[in-house]
């Protein structure tokens, strides 16, 4: 079968993901999206549309929740990025993971992981907002099932839970 | 009692983890190791004749492995027996822009995309039409030759005496009310992964489906394989809301492209792909005349309805249908006359959504009653409660109404509102207004008639004491594998927990109509029920074997089975499972559910459509703020209550409840999708706006329960009926706020602001008219 | 890989120097500088643009700079958009362009999205920003290469509109943008950075960069308010910013910048002839006057035109009027993210 050229002007990535470091010889113009889901296997970052517009790629990047299909993979160079997967410890879930499960933030479940890590990036700067500080936060997050009522419930529960 | 009883604030999602912890495997996400990169040619042109078609230069591009065009598809295809009119890739003629003409599965996306490129497309362009009363011009070209007049489908219903009813109304009034249409939107874009085995000749299709069965099916028709050469897996599905509720092209291309490469193919389309796909809500013009009495009682209703149906047949003739016939059902009304259009537009199909034909109608109808209330001096509240039905009972078109809890739902949004004390006395630019809806639970008649049952759930016991559920259900995020777990571990008397439920895998488990309609709750529940309660049969006979007792006196509750009349006398689940097995090992139990014949409607042409063994019903309050000066319409609280008969799951009935109202807030106040001569306007989602956290308001769930006699615990459907209440609801409520009328829908500033410039001008009129008197 | 629209093959040019940027950009003029991306790389997967290689200049320090001398304060290129709708000193001297920039897109694009990125924005339409096989379909408009505009066929010009949220507030504040090209550095007033052509709205040489702005704190009421369907990540129907001062209940000082009407952020001419009157009825019409005559929205959305001008118009009356009100001096934005 026909092989393609190899990919031209790879460079070598060093990222922090999720707690560990690691090396990947990425290409300049590959999206951290397609790097978390393609080269590193981490399939729970999502792509729900053609760029910027969903929010279901959203990771935190040193703390900072961004979508991770406007962020070239090359410059999260010596950066820690952070993803659902990275989210909770040794098999237990993390206080948001949890409150979205018990509290149904999740019905489909295509922007959970986006919408969680969005929340994270809040909760990390603000560990105790506003309902309007929680509306606010997660405005570039849509989410088709839920009239958004009880995603705002689980991020609260989740507030009371604690850490 | 397990999950049932007491105080039940309900259970999580039994795939509830999966989706919180990034595990949950979506099609995009799954194992695409070896796989193809599969892409779509779609059609430059909105009306054309194709006079050739040359993928010689795509072919012989490097990486290239497969390529088709219409002359591979043989077979068309369509969700309806009827109405099968499309090909999976267009043959001979395109008829909207975007249609697939050709596809490639090549080696990597780049080698991919450049093979389209390298297409040649020459084609003879014929008049396109983009709007229903073009479409249907006397001198119109045809955009399928064998519907003249572009119709797909024209129905025309009468019933009680209309011209009789509309003589003794006080107040008869018409209007004309445009809805835009809408798209499902549903977060996840539309993916394939097929994989074929030339060595063995099977097929292994995974896709984003809501029907996993019609597309095993419609695989099984349009690559003219035998059906047991297929097996169709679900994976986990990102939302649906009717997108994916029949066989779409880009599926039938990945697993033909699988095909013919001999392998495996993956298939992700672009978000603009994803919309062009559509099979959404029409654009829908409405005339509805209504007659009233001083009473507040319904006297006719006359009903026309023209509904811009795109290129291709689809759910058509159904939804046509719907929009008829869901006129019934939700109030007494003597007489009813409706004429319903169906037309073809160049324009991609249109097809299911949420509410399925009802929700435009029930807008138009429940707006001009909440005017002509007004204009009677009636509350809205009143004239509802004033042609409330009584279950059980039939409607005209012979629908079957077993439960009805309305009079309830309109009980408990007025007093949570505050109605009474609040309506009539906000400032200036805050209003309050209301609406009720209603959607069936499950078509009473399936689309492919075999005689076979309308659900099967099989439940499986084994030597360690673990109950498994098989159902072919697809579960989209609505919940419904929960549900089934909640109904067997509920009939068994063990915990949800015990139970499991592996669904949509045609492999294992039984074939399922899909998720559509609202059936999964009403009829695979009873399934459920039916397996789970013929497996305690069993259990109950060997645990009386063991116990030595009569089966009348043993009682399953608690994980234990117990003599009634010995109260110390019991072993455990897993030990009369253990009794169960001997002689015949591993217990598989069946359970089916069927809707009898008298459910299925009336005998006329289309009265199947919109019968249903049982409707949930809704009421709602919407509370708006309106800005006068620049149109914006902002949506302060929302009360509503469903009647979904009995939450089985409250949790997941709450959120169901909230997802519809907030889906019929997006499409009441900004989401279209518009065309620029057949291209898409709106297919992104930044142009395509659906409300973020910032638009959408605190919806206050209310559950009511009238229990259903014939629903699994009582239970009816709950993810649909709220929907279309919002809508008439919202322009009740700006009526209120501003004293604006709105006869279109989406209630965007510029549609408000229009609105407000047209009224300003009546009242100037009105004040010189006034001056000069 | 799988995924479908992935960015074209490029290069990635990482300067740490203004010059070097600069030189960069004049060896080869079709590359891009690159900052926050939001815009750039959504259209580069639409296929808008392909430069051969994205000089990325968010290695340069000195862009990154925001600090306050004097009566100025002086915030470089990279700053990001987060950062001014979140600092406390801009929301108190500089309360529009807070306002401004709490008002950009959603929370990720505005952390990643930087003030000159946002300056720099590109003009948008209905025609242009869609995929390659739309404006294939179409037939390519002007600013995609074609031969006429799809919105006025007529014309010999693009009318895509100009979406920035900043440059209104900086016009309203009067700042001044600073631009580096070969051999030294420029100042331009913000209104003066812009043409009014869809197909180049800047007036920047291909060897120019943006790389601060100064805005001047004088002692004025400022504010900005936009109008777009949704709350959040949604391009304005139309934005209006103004600037004034107000002594012993006249106007003695008025600026107006608006967004969203043409293909360049406007400077409302005329306002001169509001000052030294009390801020009434007959002055907020004649304020609403001025706005609706001198704007030209076009059918660059599917919002009708004369529905954007009367926004522009309302918007102005409105925030001229707050702003006026003795306890208001700002019209500041939400603070979004956090205490």
């Amino acid at each position: 079968m026909f092989e393609p050229d190899p990919i031209p002007g790879k460079r070598l990535l060093r990222i922090r993901l999720n707690g560990r470091w690691r090396e990947d010889a990425v290409a300049d113009d590959q999206l951290l999206v397609d790097y978390l889901r393609e080269t590193a296997g981490l399939t729970g970052t999502k792509t729900g549309c053609d760029g910027g517009e969903c929010g279901a790629c959203t990771v935190l990047v040193d703390d900072d929740p961004v979508p991770s299909c406007l962020t070239l993979a090359v410059r999260c160079e010596g950066r820690s990025v952070e993803t659902i997967e990275g989210l909770g410890a040794g098999g237990r879930l993390h206080r948001l993971q949890r409150a979205f499960h018990e509290k149904l933030g999740a019905q489909c479940g295509f922007c959970t992981p986006g919408m969680i890590m969005a929340a994270e990036g809040l909760l990390r700067r603000c560990p105790d907002p506003s309902e309007a500080q929680i509306r606010a936060a997660l405005a570039g997050n849509l989410c088709r099932c839920t009239g958004y009522v009880k995603i705002v419930e689980s991020v609260r529960a989740a507030v009371q839970a604690g850490t | 009692m397990t999950q049932l009883a007491g105080a039940r604030a309900g259970v999580p999602l039994i795939d509830g983890i999966d989706k919180v912890t990034g595990r949950a495997r979506y099609t995009a996400d799954l194992d695409h190791r070896g796989a193809l990169v599969g892409r779509i040619l779609r059609s430059p042109c909105s009306h054309a004749q194709i006079l050739r078609l040359d993928v010689e230069r795509a072919r012989r591009l490097p990486g290239v492995v497969a390529i088709l065009t219409g002359e591979d598809c043989r077979v068309p295809y369509g969700v309806l027996p009827i109405a099968m009119n499309e090909y999976p890739l267009a043959r001979g003629k395109v008829r909207y822009r975007g249609e697939p003409v050709a596809a490639v599965a090549a080696i990597d996306a780049e080698t991919a995309a450049l093979a389209l490129s390298l297409i040649e497309l020459e084609v003879h362009e014929l008049p396109a039409y983009y709007e229903a009363d073009q479409a249907r011009a006397a001198d119109a070209v045809r955009i399928h030759d064998d519907k003249p007049g572009n119709l797909e489908r024209e129905v025309h219903h009468s019933f009680g005496d209309v011209a009789a009813g509309f003589a003794t109304a006080d107040l008869v009034r018409e209007t004309v009310i445009d809805c835009a249409e809408v798209n499902h939107a549903q977060i996840e874009p539309h993916a394939a992964l097929a994989e074929f085995d030339p060595s063995t000749g099977r097929l292994t299709m995974q896709s984003v489906s809501q029907v996993t069965f019609y597309l095993h099916m419609m695989l099984a028709r349009c690559l003219e394989m035998d059906e047991s050469r297929i097996r169709v897996i679900k994976p986990f599905v990102g939302g649906g809301f009717g997108a994916r509720v029949e066989v779409l092209n880009f599926e039938l291309v990945t697993a033909m492209l699988a095909r013919t490469a001999g392998g495996k193919v993956a298939m992700e389309l672009t978000r603009e792909e994803t919309f062009i796909t559509h099979r959404a809500r029409p654009q829908t013009r409405i005339r509805m005349k209504l007659g009233l009495g001083r009473d507040g009682r319904l006297r006719a209703c006359e009903c026309e309805v023209v509904q811009r149906g795109g290129a291709y047949a689809g759910y058509g003739v159904i939804t046509i249908l719907y929009a008829g016939s869901l006129l019934h059902g939700l109030y007494d009304l003597p007489a009813v006359r409706y004429d319903g259009y169906r037309v073809y537009a160049n324009l991609p199909p249109c097809g299911a959504m949420r509410g399925h034909g009802s929700v435009d109608t029930r807008h138009a109808f429940e707006l001009l009653l909440d005017r002509m209330a007004r204009e009677l001096g009636l509350d809205p509240f009143e004239v509802r409660r004033r042609n409330l039905l009584h279950a059980p009972t039939r409607t005209l078109n012979e629908l079957a109404i077993n439960s009805y809890g309305l009079a309830e739902c309109l009980d408990r949004v007025e007093a949570a509102s505050g109605w009474r004390t609040r309506r009539g006395r906000l400032p200036r630019g805050k209003g309050l207004g209301m609406a009720c809806s209603h959607y069936v639970s499950g078509a009473a008649k399936p689309i492919h008639w075999t005689g076979e049952p309308h659900a099967v759930v099989n439940v499986k016991v084994d030597w360690d004491g673990s109950v498994t559920a098989f159902t072919g259900a697809a579960d989209i995020g609505q919940g419904s594998s929960t549900m089934v777990a909640i109904a067997v571990a509920e009939t068994l008397g063990l915990p949800i927990e015990q139970v499991r439920v592996i669904a949509a895998d045609s492999a294992t488990t039984p074939k399922d109509n899909g998720a559509y309609s609202s059936r999964i709750t009403f009829m695979v529940g009873n399934a459920a029920i039916d397996a789970a309660r013929r497996l305690r049969t069993l259990l109950t006979e060997a645990a009386a074997r063991r116990l030595e007792r009569d089966p009348a006196d043993i009682d399953c509750t608690d994980g234990r089975f117990r003599s009634l009349s010995a109260a110390d006398q019991g072993i455990s689940f897993t030990d009369a499972v253990k009794a169960a097995l001997v002689d015949q090992g591993t217990l598989t139990v069946k359970g089916t559910f069927t809707c009898p014949p008298e459910a299925q409607g009336g005998k006329h042409r289309g009265g199947a459509v919109g019968s249903t063994m049982g409707f949930s019903y809704a009421a709602q309050v919407v509370e708006v703020s309106v800005d006068e000066d620049t149109g914006r319409v902002s949506v302060d609280r929302v009360w509503v209550a469903l009647d979904c008969g009995f939450a089985i799951n409250p949790l997941a009935v709450r959120g169901q409840i909230e997802g519809a109202v907030w889906m019929g807030m997006g499409q009441a106040l900004m989401e279209e999708t518009r065309y620029l001569n057949g291209m898409p306007a709106h297919a992104s989602l930044l142009e395509y706006r659906m409300p973020t956290s910032l638009d959408s308001p605190p919806i206050d769930a209310m559950i009511v329960e009238s229990i259903d006699p014939n629903g699994p615990f009582g239970a009816k459907e709950a993810s649909e009926g709220a929907l279309a209440s919002f809508a008439p609801a919202l322009a009740a409520a700006i009526a209120d706020a501003i004293g604006v009328d709105l006869d279109v829908l989406p209630a965007t500033p510029d549609r408000v602001l229009d609105a407000v410039i047209a009224r300003r001008r009546r009242e100037r009129l009105d004040a010189l008219a006034g001056g000069r008197r | 890989m799988t995924a479908p629209l992935p960015l074209p093959r490029l290069r990635l040019i990482r300067p740490t120097t203004v010059e070097a940027a600069i030189a960069a950009r004049a060896d080869c003029p079709q590359h891009e500088f690159l900052a926050g991306g939001t815009d750039l790389l959504v259209n580069m997967r639409r296929g808008l643009l392909a430069p051969p290689a994205l000089i990325d200049i968010t290695g340069i320090a000195e862009l990154g700079e925001m600090r306050t001398t004097g009566d100025r304060t002086r915030i470089g290129a990279l700053v990001p958009l987060a950062r001014l709708a979140e600092d406390p000193v801009i929301a108190d001297r500089h309360a529009a362009l807070q306002a401004a920039a709490a008002s950009i897109a959603a929370p990720g694009h505005r952390r990643l999205g930087t003030v000159g990125g946002n300056l720099c924005l590109q003009t948008r339409c209905i025609y242009f920003n869609q995929s390659a096989w739309w404006r294939a379909a179409n037939g390519a408009c002007l600013k995609s290469g074609g031969e006429v505009c799809h919105v006025a066929p007529e014309g010999t010009r693009c009318h895509a509109a100009f979406s920035g949220d900043l440059a209104p507030a900086l016009i309203a504040l009067d700042a001044d943008i600073e631009v580096a090209r070969p051999g030294g550095r420029r100042r331009v007033a913000c209104a003066d950075l812009y043409h009014e052509e869809g197909r180049a709205h800047l007036r920047l040489a291909a060897d120019e960069i943006v790389t601060a702005i100064e805005v001047p704190a004088t002692a004025t009421r400022s504010g900005y308010l936009k109008e777009r369907v949704r709350r959040s990540f949604d391009f304005p129907l139309a934005g209006v910013a103004i600037a004034c001062r107000i002594e012993g209940e006249r106007l003695s000082a008025l600026r107006i910048g608006v967004t969203g009407t043409n293909s360049r952020p406007l400077l409302i001419d005329g306002t001169d002839a509001l000052l030294g009157h009390r801020v009434d009825e007959s002055l907020l019409t004649a304020a609403e006057k001025l706005v609706a005559k001198q704007v030209r929205p076009m059918r660059t959305t599917l919002f009708p035109s004369n529905h954007r001008r009367s926004i522009a118009a309302a918007l102005t009356r409105r925030l001229l009027g707050t702003l006026a009100a003795p306890e208001t001096a700002a019209v500041r934005g939400p603070s979004t993210e956090g205490p």
